[in-house]
């Protein structure tokens, strides 16, 4: 099947998002979708998928005109889409989410619940999911539910696959399977428009490119012909720096201390310690527990034994509040569920951390949170309208530099920061690197929580990789490499 | 360029229709203003005798207004409630048990509490609404713990809350008619000028200081995010538990400021009924007035308006002689009309 989209126009109120842009995918090519955030990528592929409406432009399948109103109308013809936000509903099992809307149902019209999960189990084995179909959707990690989106694409029998940025929350290994994945349906003729952020990805899977720039075209091509740091260029218009990131390290005194830290499932004996003015990397794969042991640390979750001193002194924390009474910040991964608060305004959003710390009696200091957050924008290069709009309205790379800009305002002696640059662009990642490295050098402890050994190496000054729930080891800058930290994280030891 | 050409060309029509969908207190309002226009009519506005038609037009919207008070307050508190994601069925109990403690305490009866204690006039009215007031913080509270300490749902532990509350006030106060001092109602019933505006004036007053609340206090926009999203709220530092508690306790002090108000305007209290189906008004008073039943959105203005329109309805009902008992319904037909007609949530 071959999809063309001509002449596509598309604005938000005055904030004209595409501007005439035109694209075409060949069944059997797999092509990626690059740009800086709020480009306007997912809005392009939302129109393909029937999600939201064009002012022009028109779209053609196999050189027929069609037009989507509604998303069903779009899989209907054989487009799948992978959102870039989560779309499991919480409340039902795995098994029925992979057939949402298209439940199989046996001869006298009751659902058919045990092809469900035979078929589901059938996908999992392929993609090599460990998985139980019958799981609550709600019990799980994030990453888990993004591949659990992933393989419900994959057995929709689509001809076109859209995938928005389907790795973010994905470690290595699930990446390198989803590839496979993508590589088999490539053979049958699918074809798949992959949008992502790293672009070595881009460089392992796909065969053409295509690169939006504030919704208009700029570039397209082969892959085979261009760098990463072409593309890189491409996407934000100058020359993006790629080194190894290094600074006057000046480490103060012990911060955070864990001894010993067990919990009930996720981790287990965990002894660790931080010092002001230093960047621990923790990394891993997918059911490493690094998220549940630095939310124990921040009182989100519960321990069931072992210490945790802050500054030489045991704490206990039994609540988030607490331990930012305490001087603990942390920044949560899988934005869409644990940062974004969809009712309140972008402008809330990026402060409501430090309310009840600069409020008078109550009362919130909303000059001095504009004035902040007015600086942030810059900094973050935070792409939006008026800071009262709604935070929806933001693109998703946007929405997770505002989440992060709550913390910045905070403060902390320690920082957590859990998969912090997940979804943002290559320049901005470069901006929040830089942010990461100052608030070490104004003497904060930071914990970068990262599935991605590259950014670990490039800002760390040494990294713990953890397997299964407990220490696999540790690597520290002058030696630290990829290779090293992905032979741990997959349970190796190093010599 | 484009921009404003684009600006111009679209017709009133569309912005209507825009503002319509985006924003619930719009609506509303279009809604209250329709329905006042339509009282207005059936007033019988006649141009001639403006002067006298005025008179009763005022006077039947101070009549209006004042009727609805007590239960307005409640509606409000009950706009924080239902934001935060959750819900009270106990108002109209908690204002019963409250009533009578009140009643109690001011009886100038033989039992009464505090005259037997040599405390009459205004000392025993202040003990009292003092006491009242904190006997509504203190149930409100209990229940807000119940739910955020002991897990309970909302719906389930105000269901019983409501039921333990009018039994236990129902059992002690068998037999027993305390009578309200003529002095005490003056709070509701004090005339300024020719009018009786004190319940009018405390709703304003209320109203007012909970706008502000929950647009510009921590603990106010604190509700909204609890109520949207309770796991990114708790993973910014918010304490949800203190929050929702706090929804709770500032509902139980509004019921018994609401209470107190309705004692004073009636002087006396059937332990049996009153109250039954304030929780009901409110809750219709919030969602008409744009609250969304599933959290985070909501406000002070839109219950207000919510309230009125529930109320000029009732009255209209009235003039128009429709019979008590379909009246009900057509209260029930308002309350789905107006969520039909608001933004649709997401599901
Ligand atoms: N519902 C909306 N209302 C108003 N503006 C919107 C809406 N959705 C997107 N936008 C705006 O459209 C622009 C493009 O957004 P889009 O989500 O397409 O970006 P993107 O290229 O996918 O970026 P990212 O890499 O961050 O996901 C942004 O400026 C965004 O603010
Ligand atoms: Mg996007």
């Amino acid at each position: 099947m071959i999809v063309e989209m001509k002449n596509i126009i598309k604005s938000f109120g005055s904030n004209k998002v595409l501007k005439d842009v035109s694209l075409k995918l060949k069944g059997g090519e797999i092509c990626a979708l690059i740009g800086e955030n709020g480009a306007g990528k997912s809005t392009l592929m939302n129109i393909l998928g029937g999600v939201c409406k064009m002012d022009s432009g028109a779209i053609y399948l196999d050189g027929k005109k069609v037009d989507f109103d509604t998303p069903a109308q779009s899989l209907n013809a054989g487009i799948a889409f992978i959102h870039q936000e989560l779309n499991l509903i919480n409340d039902l099992p795995v098994y029925e989410n992979m057939f949402l809307g298209r439940e199989l149902k046996n001869k006298r019209g009751r659902l058919d619940l045990e092809r469900m999960i035979y078929e589901t189990e059938e996908v999992f084995k392929q993609m090599n999911v460990d998985l139980d179909p019958k799981i609550m959707v709600r019990d799980l990690d994030a990453s888990y539910k993004q591949i659990v989106e992933i393989c419900r694409a994959m057995m929709m029998n689509a001809s076109i696959i859209i995938m928005d940025e389907p790795t973010t929350s994905l470690t290595e290994p699930e990446i390198k399977r989803v590839f496979s994945m993508m590589r088999m349906l490539k053979e049958r003729g699918v074809g798949i428009i992959f949008i992502s952020h790293k672009l070595n990805e881009v460089m392992e899977i796909c065969e053409r490119y295509i690169v939006l720039r504030d919704g208009c075209l700029v570039a397209e091509g082969n892959v085979s012909e261009v760098t990463t740091d072409d593309l890189a260029r491409f996407m934000v218009g100058y020359d993006v720096r790629t080194e190894r990131l290094s600074r006057d390290k000046n480490l103060g005194n012990e911060v955070l201390r864990l001894e010993k830290l067990t919990h009930e499932t996720a981790y287990r004996d965990i002894s660790l310690s931080v010092r002001a003015g230093e960047i621990l990397g923790v990394t891993g794969l997918l059911g490493d527990g690094r998220s549940e042991l630095f939310q124990s640390v921040f009182g989100a979750e519960s321990i069931l034994s072992g210490k945790i001193f802050l500054e030489r002194e045991e704490i206990r924390i039994n609540s988030t509040t607490q331990a930012l009474d305490k001087g603990i910040g942390y920044l949560p991964r899988n934005r869409k569920e644990n940062g974004i608060i969809k009712d309140m305004n972008i402008l809330e959003n990026a402060s409501i951390v430090t309310w009840p710390l600069f409020a008078k009696r109550g009362v919130i200091d909303w000059i001095r949170h504009r004035k902040i957050f007015k600086k942030q924008v810059k900094e973050l290069r935070i792409k939006m309208g008026k800071s009262t709009d709604s935070i929806d309205s933001l693109s998703g790379g946007n929405q997770q530099k505002v989440v992060l800009a709550k913390w910045l305002s905070a403060n902390p002696k320690l920082l957590i920061l859990d998969n912090p640059t997940q979804g943002v662009d290559v320049g901005a990642k470069e901006d929040i690197y830089d942010i990461i490295l100052n608030l070490a050098k104004e003497n904060i402890a930071v914990v970068v929580l990262s599935s991605e050994a590259q950014e670990v190496v490039r800002i760390c000054d040494r990294a713990l990789v953890m397997y299964h729930g407990v220490i696999q080891g540790e690597v520290s800058k002058e030696t630290m490499n990829e290779h090293d930290i992905m032979r741990l994280a997959t349970g190796g030891k190093l010599d | 360029m484009n921009d404003t050409k684009g600006k111009n060309k679209r017709s009133f029509f569309e912005w209507f229709q825009d503002r319509w969908i985006a924003e619930p207190l719009f609506s509303t309002a279009i809604v209250l203003l329709l329905i006042i226009v339509l009282q207005t009519i059936v007033l019988g506005f006649d141009y001639d005798s403006i002067g006298s038609w005025f008179s009763s037009w005022l006077n039947n919207w101070i009549n209006i207004l004042r009727n609805n008070a007590g239960i307005g307050i409640i509606s409000l508190g009950m706009t924080f409630v239902i934001i935060s994601g959750g819900i009270d069925l106990a108002v109209g109990s908690t204002s019963v048990a409250i009533g009578a403690v009140i009643m109690m305490l001011i009886d100038n009866g033989p039992k009464g509490i505090l005259a037997n204690m040599g405390i009459t006039g205004l000392p025993a009215f202040i003990i009292a609404i003092i006491l009242g007031v904190g006997l509504g913080y203190g149930l409100g509270t209990g229940i807000g713990i119940l739910i955020t300490k002991g897990k309970i749902p909302p719906f389930i532990a105000t269901l019983g809350a409501m039921k333990i509350f009018r039994s236990l006030t129902q059992h002690f106060m068998q037999g027993y008619n305390p009578t309200v001092p003529r002095e005490f109602l003056q709070i509701a019933n004090f005339k300024i000028g020719k009018f009786m505006l004190m319940p009018i004036i405390y709703w304003a007053v209320i109203a007012y200081i909970l706008y502000y609340v929950s647009k510009r206090t921590v603990f106010g926009r604190q509700v909204i995010a609890v109520g949207s999203n309770e796991k990114a709220a708790k993973l910014s530092g918010v304490n949800v538990e203190k929050v929702k508690t706090g929804v709770y306790s500032l509902m139980g002090v509004l019921v018994a400021i609401a209470t107190i108000i309705q004692v004073s305007r009636i002087g006396s209290m059937d332990f049996a009924n009153a109250g039954s189906g304030y929780e009901m008004d409110a809750i219709a008073a919030a969602v008409v007035g744009g609250t969304s039943m599933s959290g985070g959105r909501g406000t002070i203005l839109g219950t207000v308006f919510g309230m009125l329109i529930i109320a000029v309805m009732n009255n209209l009902l009235n003039l128009f002689g429709v019979p008590p008992f379909l009246r009900e319904a057509f209260k029930g037909l308002i309350v789905v009309c107006a969520v039909l007609l608001q933004k649709k949530e997401k599901a």
